[in-house]
């Protein structure tokens, strides 16, 4: 075989693919499930994914395709549940808040980072809330998350929109907690760039 | 008030700083003017703020132990069928398993498998003829390194035995 002579791209090891994006994945998946057993599985079956086609991967494009694996997992997972509470099998969502890992000494800080914030992210509907979450916190632009999701710009803009409200309204209770914000002030700001 | 009130995607476009041109300058007009389209954006500020002081989560040490050892326990699903330059089909492993063993195992730079797309694609088999030669190829390519990748390859009926895109 006459091997190439030009080397095009030397592929990371297994190691510093896991090394390199194990914690973002976890965090997006923690942050899209709400909870660590879930985060785990997530992300997980992501890296999976990731194994089994490695072969198709072309450079440049990993953290988005992680994005949209693991976001697709998520909404396939909640799909999925929907249907199995819709049958009332008993068990599942009580198996899952159980967990599988977590040792005894894990605080539940640790597990639910902002108990608050996640309970007021999982209330939102499952397309709004991946929206928010690759949005604010995963920063990603309307354009990198309208093409993980396979949606027009303006709908990631709209669910963005309405998922914010609706965290808002849930937050509302935390107002001091919440920075106030000088409208003023800001839009001076805003309008200064 | 200077225009009509803000969409809710413009709300959130404003909010997050991504307007440009006339239309931002149109919805800070409009904001500045507006309590209500004003309110609406500090809303989606405030939940912004909110979310991003909430403290990123860590993997556990215990699920980076189970991503590392992934390639010991994952099998692979296909085997990729290939052209080669020649236009005859054939079998390739794109053999990640192989290329992408834990790192501890690859700590010499020698070691280390730099994968070519010749490397990449090692032949698995020959289905159509004219590249009987190849055969010959694979083999040694695939010297070592197969021990725990072998089994999730199937050897094809045609007894030839599989390569692994692995060169050293």
């Amino acid at each position: 075989m006459t091997a190439a002579e030009t080397p095009v791209w030397v592929p990371p090891t297994w190691d510093e693919v896991v090394r390199e994006h194990a914690d973002r994945v976890y965090r997006l998946a923690f942050r899209l499930s709400g909870n660590r057993a879930d985060a785990e599985d997530l992300t997980q079956e992501t890296f999976v994914r990731v194994f089994r086609s490695l072969a198709q991967y072309s450079p440049g494009t990993f953290e988005g395709w992680l994005h949209r694996i693991t976001t697709n997992l998520f909404l396939d997972m909640v799909r999925r549940r929907q249907r199995i509470r819709f049958d009332a099998l008993p068990e599942d969502a009580d198996d899952r808040l159980a967990g599988t890992g977590p040792g005894p000494e894990q605080t539940y800080h640790e597990m639910h980072l902002d108990p608050e914030i996640e309970a007021a992210l999982d209330a939102l509907p499952p397309d709004f809330r991946v929206a928010v979450v690759l949005c604010d916190l995963e920063q990603l632009s309307y354009e990198e998350i309208a093409a993980t999701l396979n949606i027009k710009v303006g709908t990631v803009r709209s669910r963005i929109h309405r998922g914010r409200v609706m965290l808002r309204e849930a937050l509302a209770h935390r107002a001091p907690g919440i920075r106030p914000v000088e409208p003023g002030t800001v839009s001076l700001a805003r309008q200064a760039q | 008030m200077t225009s009509q009130h803000l969409s809710d995607e413009a709300v959130a476009a404003f909010a997050d700083g991504v307007l440009s041109g006339l239309a931002r300058d149109r919805a800070t007009r409009h904001v500045s003017a507006c309590a209500e389209c004003r309110a609406a954006v500090r809303v989606q500020r405030e939940a912004v703020f909110a979310l991003r002081a909430a403290t990123a989560p860590q993997a556990p040490a215990a699920l980076f132990d189970r991503l590392r050892a992934l390639p010991l326990t994952t099998p692979l699903p296909t085997l990729p069928t290939a052209i080669a330059a020649d236009g005859s089909t054939m079998l390739a492993t794109f053999a990640p398993a192989a290329a992408l063993v834990p790192d501890t195992q690859l700590r010499s730079p020698r070691m280390r498998p730099y994968m070519t797309t010749a490397a990449v694609v090692t032949l698995a088999g020959v289905l159509a003829a004219g590249s009987v030669a190849r055969q010959q190829a694979a083999p040694e390519n695939g010297i070592g390194r197969t021990a725990h990748t072998a089994q999730h390859v199937p050897t094809p009926d045609s007894g030839v035995a599989p390569g692994f895109g692995f060169a050293r």
